[in-house]
């Protein structure tokens, strides 16, 4: 990816409806602002600010849920102001998980001739990059994985399908994606795995943390 | 263990359980879910005194069901329906005591689109996350994750028989514009598309769910002004995006956690309860106000 220019207005702090803001550090997708979102979301859920019920890191963005009854829209900007400015802390070690998969999925054919190689060879290159979860979004347990040299980058179908079902690998615009509910989606299939984020027994109900590292095998 | 049970006889679409809630997930990708109008599904729960947690929130078509098994009360309220109990008649809202065979009809009414049931006790239902709502769009909560339909049964484990005598009492219905805080894209939005918003008169669609509330646009003010989509970002409740079509959509409690369209702003909450009982062909129109402003309104209803 490209590196992009730099925007000395970001992060930017916007308010979303009157309960709720979003810290944005990006308007394109690209890692270093992924990594600025859960880098602060981690910073802003260990301040545990009086006031603050939820902070959601997302693809660039942050959301941060507040109670007004406790603090203002104004202090809660100040406070986030002082964290985004203060020293970053040491990244913590981060575990590195291992989606054994199937590649077997129908859209791989497609993309092997899209990207002028091999399905092998396709499914190869897909395998050989540690991955970062971006986030987790769209659906529960839905996690966007990236990110994957540009020279692999393909754009979404044009055609949504309805429904694929929970385990489905999907791969689109430089990233890999698990689904954890059947969903409806414009990616390409590649495969499926057994792995599964999501489970609403558990608490939390999700395995994969936002920053997390991320390997496919071939299973 | 006492216990009563209800059996479903009739259920129009969209017909679940739902309590206050599952908040604080969203970061798995998990919305909140809950009532579509959260103040109506607490006032049917207030006539109770106490109540169970969880109630039914039922649409226009309204909803029948029988006692099947031992004593029960029920308190009903949100929008206007109609209401009988064995046939005999009742003013919306309503409290009543129900025991075996009794038969509870609630028909379609004059406003709303969502009204609620509420039972002196807890039902036996699993909970996911800490809670019985329903999520219908990942499919779990309630009832094995989808609406109730007839033939259902509902098991409520140690009714209480007693409640608290509250005076019933109609809320006035409110009217006037939908506010709103500008959207987080308001800046990628020029301001004579911004202007038109809050001039132009929209109506609600027929296509409407706990999803989302599209919104027919009669001027054609999106149909001319198309936005681009946009990185995905964290959405909520209220939130306003514009499709790829120029259609506006007012995102509802079963919302998917992030959006990559275009927001124009977001329904405050001291408005969200009314917008959701507004029916198809409603016209609505919006009015811009601070995110203080919002605020100091919701205290006023509030406290």
């Amino acid at each position: 990816m490209s590196a992009p220019a730099p925007r000395p207005d970001l992060p930017l702090l916007q308010p979303l409806g009157d309960s709720a803001l979003l810290v944005r550090f990006g308007a394109s997708l690209d890692p270093a602002a992924n990594r600025a979102a859960i880098g602060f979301a981690n910073v802003m859920a260990k301040a545990a600010l009086p006031g603050v019920i939820e902070v959601v890191p997302s693809l660039v963005s942050v959301l941060v849920r507040y109670s007004w009854s406790i603090i203002s829209l104004a202090n809660l900007m100040g406070e986030i102001r002082l964290l985004l400015s203060a020293p970053k802390p040491e990244q913590a070690a981060t575990i590195t998980h291992v989606a054994a998969t199937i590649f077997d999925g129908e859209d791989i054919a497609d993309l092997a001739v899209h990207l002028e190689i091999s399905p092998a060879e396709f499914i190869r290159r897909h395998n050989e990059t540690a991955l970062t979860v971006l986030a987790t979004g769209f659906a529960p347990g839905f996690v966007y994985c990236g990110f994957h040299p540009e020279a692999l980058n393909v754009p979404r179908r044009s055609m949504v399908r309805a429904k694929v079902p929970a385990g489905t690998v999907l791969f689109a615009a430089g990233q890999t994606a698990i689904t954890s509910t059947p969903i409806p989606t414009g990616w390409h299939i590649i495969g499926h795995t057994a792995f599964r984020n999501l489970d609403l027994a558990q608490t939390p109900p999700t395995t994969l943390r936002a920053g997390d590292g991320i390997r496919f095998e071939v299973a | 263990m006492d216990y009563a049970r209800i059996r479903i006889i009739r259920a129009g679409p969209l017909t679940t359980i739902q309590d206050a809630g599952r908040p604080g997930w969203l970061a798995h990708g998990i919305g909140a879910s809950g009532p579509m109008d959260r103040g109506s599904f607490d006032r049917a729960g207030f006539w109770l005194g106490a109540s169970g947690r969880a109630g039914i929130e039922f649409s226009r078509n309204g909803l029948s069901l029988e006692i099947d098994h031992g004593r029960i009360v029920v308190a009903g309220d949100g929008g206007h329906f109609g209401v009988a109990i064995n046939g005999r008649r009742k003013k919306w809202p309503f409290r009543a005591a129900l025991k075996r065979d009794d038969f509870l009809e609630i028909t379609p009414g004059s406003a709303g689109n969502y009204g609620y049931l509420r039972f002196s006790g807890d039902f036996e239902l699993p909970e996911v996350l800490d809670s019985y709502a329903t999520n219908t769009i990942a499919g779990f909560g309630g009832v094995e994750g989808r609406s109730l339909r007839p033939a259902d049964e509902l098991t409520i484990i140690n009714p209480r028989l007693r409640v608290e005598s509250r005076n019933l009492s109609a809320m006035p219905a409110e009217t006037g514009p939908i506010r709103i805080t500008w959207g987080l894209h308001a800046d990628m939005i020029p301001d004579f598309v911004r202007q038109g918003f809050i001039e132009r008169p929209f109506l609600i669609s027929d296509k409407l769910d706990r999803m989302g509330v599209r919104l027919d646009d009669p001027t054609g003010l999106f149909r001319d002004f198309l936005l681009r989509s946009l990185i995905s970002d964290p959405v909520l409740p209220g939130d306003i995006q514009i499709l790829g079509d120029g259609t506006p959509v007012v995102l509802m409690v079963d919302h998917q956690p992030t959006g990559g369209y275009p927001r124009v702003g977001t329904i405050i909450g001291a408005d969200f309860d009314r917008f959701a009982q507004l029916r198809p062909g409603t016209e609505v129109r919006f009015e811009p106000v601070s995110v203080e402003r919002a605020q100091t309104i919701r205290r006023s209803i509030i406290v």
